[in-house]
């Protein structure tokens, strides 16, 4: 794999900050869950990036780090728990790296899992590259009544080993400082082979590691996982979040963004738009009523979608940072192994409320071609991405709570129905759970932010811009007249089927660039609630956006992408009109 | 695939049963288990003392606690694993 890494390198070399080049490698290595990711954004700066092996599905991050003089390359190898007869894609890349003969490598041992961490540590020493131990955690291991004699695991192992507290950066700089000098050193490291591992392990814990009697059980957080009062938690947590992400969301743009955009901002484009130009055409173009493209080009990504955006974002993230994820997968996971999924497909399923990119990738860390082509599925036809979700709550729960809260049911049972459809199709059924379940831990404000911020300069690049262009478009074609005529050749579909104004056949065309536009385009078209339900209908089903089935061709197949794109454009339009129909029986 | 190992030492089959069998709350020591990288990792191993924390509604996994940590394992799993009350 020299070319991947040559190609990182150059293009490392033409950034600005690293006129020096890149001088080598180093391998972050750990336990998943011990605080590597810390570690990692502690010792690399902003200038990170998101890579994956040819043919893997696993991802990691890299970046580079200074030692000295020197600039290397650090990457953050996926959290492991064994190297040999890797099980997984996580153990094959670790591994991977491992063998490229990184100059260095820094190991996280955790100080909680200490056999565990141990065990990968002989592993790793046992390929004689020089190695650098962080003892992470080590503030935890007074209040947990253990104490570790650090100084005889290294004279016994003839390795560095350093206690650390990476999520405070304590004493960081010190394990910066032992891998300049260990980098180049030739190193034979004392390790037995593969059979006497474990026997080690036990031999060296029993000599440097010590633990008080327990003051507290070690389960106290056990009662989130038991059917009671587990099960109500999880409901209330999930209601709280919703509540959360819509209640907040909808504050900051009542109070904060619409004062701001419509009192403000909107009041000084329009004056000088109409200061500036004086052709009807353009300053429609710009300012009109309908999609003025400074105005509604500006209000709907900025306004609309953003500020659900951050509030779900920071729901989110806060969860996943306090680590009650797992828990909810392992609750839910023996509901989800009757349709053959494990209880971890929660994760990308919640992720999908977000936005559907990252949930389809998230299914990677899936265990079975089955159970991630199932989740990508039902996040395509049934998860609404927050900023469907905004538009939801702008424009539908404005005109009819009910009418909003029947959406969400009827996307819920469709998640259900696909669930089972699917595992109809395909009958494998789910391997074994078996993890860890990780501390329960209070969030850290900083890191929690470094997360929430990151995810939304992602919205901001890769959904407000697309967003913006496209509402350009509209207010084009809109002057135009380009979509009146789109809107009367599909009027047998729109108006007589769908029976919508013709012009919603523009917000057909839209969703497919982005999932809430097939909505928001309807808003300055004045329809009743019986026509807002159809069409939030047919936005819930409808198409994923462009860059979902992009995604979906990248992840699984150009063939699964098109079969997911005609699937949900019939369900869509079938429901709606379906829908429609019903209404208008029942009215007439 | 996997065996259980050290099956020949399964004496006092009176107190020996499968961990799935314990009751919540319930200790055990580890008498034997399959031979797979992943459990002993995560530290279920013989000799091991593990609580049964939890059995998960709908006949989901057991959560185990062994050695400070928490672990959700399978229960098709957990019935190859022998425990010593």
């Amino acid at each position: 794999m020299s070319s991947h890494c040559g190609t990182r390198k150059r293009r490392y070399r033409r950034g600005k900050k690293f006129r020096g080049g890149i001088h080598g490698t180093v391998l972050l290595m750990g336990l998943p869950n011990v605080g590597k990711s810390a570690i990692f954004s502690r010792f690399t700066g902003l200038d990170v990036m998101v890579s994956n092996y040819f043919g893997t599905t696993v991802e990691f991050y890299e970046g580079p780090m200074r030692l000295g003089e020197k600039n290397y390359l650090l990457k953050d190898a996926p959290g492991i728990y064994n190297l040999e007869e890797p099980s997984d894609d996580a153990e094959r890349v670790a591994a991977k790296m491992l063998d490229e003969e990184p100059d260095a490598v820094v190991f996280v041992l955790d100080a909680l899992n200490f056999e565990s961490s141990l065990h990968l540590l002989l592993q790793v020493l046992e390929k004689n590259i020089p190695t650098v131990v962080a003892l992470n955690r080590s503030d935890l291991m007074r209040p947990r009544g253990i104490a570790i004699d650090h100084g005889l695991l290294q004279r016994r192992l003839g390795v560095n080993v350093l206690p650390t507290v990476a999520l405070r950066g304590n004493s960081l700089d010190v394990v910066k400082y032992a891998l300049e000098n260990a980098i180049g050193t030739k190193t034979e490291y004392d390790v037995p082979g593969p059979n006497k591992r474990w026997n080690l392990v036990e031999q060296l814990t029993s000599d440097a590691f010590r633990r008080e009697p327990k003051k507290e059980r070690s389960d106290k957080h056990g009662f989130l996982v038991k059917p009671w009062p587990g099960i109500p938690i999880a409901l209330a947590v999930l209601a709280l979040v919703f509540s959360f992400v819509i209640g907040f969301g909808m504050g900051l743009r009542q109070f904060v963004l619409l004062p701001f955009f419509r009192g403000f901002l909107f009041v000084h484009i329009e004056n000088a738009v109409e200061a500036l130009f004086t052709s009807e055409v353009l300053k429609n173009i710009l300012i009109g009523e309908d999609y003025g493209f400074l105005i509604k080009g500006i209000e709907w990504p900025f306004a609309l979608v953003l500020p659900y955006v951050i509030s779900f974002y920071a729901a989110m993230s806060l969860l996943e940072d306090v680590g009650y994820l797992p828990r909810l997968a392992v609750l839910l996971d023996g509901l989800f192994k009757k349709v053959g999924l494990n209880g971890s497909s929660i994760i990308p399923l919640l992720l999908g409320y977000g936005c559907g990119i990252p949930a389809i990738m998230a299914t990677r860390s899936l265990p079975s071609k089955k159970q991630r082509l199932s989740v990508a599925t039902m996040v395509c036809f049934a998860v609404p991405c927050v900023a469907q979700t905004g538009v939801f709550i702008a424009l539908v729960a404005a005109q009819s709570i009910p009418a909003f809260l029947v959406i969400f049911a009827i996307s819920i049972l469709a998640l259900v129905i696909i669930g089972v459809i699917l595992d109809k199709v395909n009958k494998q059924q789910a391997p074994p759970t078996l993890f860890e379940l990780p501390e329960l831990l209070w969030p850290k404000p900083k890191l929690l932010w470094k997360k929430i911020s990151f995810r939304i300069r992602h919205y901001l690049k890769d959904g407000a811009v697309p967003m913006v262009i496209a509402v350009a478009f509209v207010a084009v074609f809109y002057e135009l007249g380009a979509l009146q005529a789109l809107g009367r050749a599909a009027a047998p579909l729109v108006s007589g089927w769908l029976h919508l104004p013709e012009e919603a056949a523009t917000s057909l065309v839209l969703g497919i660039v982005r999932r809430e536009l097939t909505l928001v385009v309807l808003e300055p078209m004045g329809l009743s609630t019986v026509q807002f339900f159809t069409a939030s209908l047919v936005a819930l089903f409808y198409v994923p956006c462009i860059a979902m089935i992009a995604t979906l061709a990248k992840e699984f197949s150009i063939r699964t992408a098109v079969v997911i794109l005609v699937l949900t454009t019939v369900t869509a339009l079938f429901l709606g009109g379906l829908f429609a129909q019903m209404a208008a029986l029942i009215t007439a | 695939m996997t065996t259980i190992a050290n099956r020949e030492t399964k004496h006092e089959s009176n107190t020996t049963d499968s961990l799935g069998t314990l009751l919540k709350g319930e200790e055990g020591i580890i008498h034997a288990v399959p031979e797979m990288g992943l459990l002993a990792s995560l530290g279920l191993r013989r000799g091991k003392k593990v609580r049964l924390v939890s059995k998960t509604p709908a006949h989901g996994p057991l959560v185990l606690s062994v050695d400070e940590r928490s672990v959700a394992i399978d229960r098709t799993l957990a019935e190859r694993i022998i425990v010593r009350r």
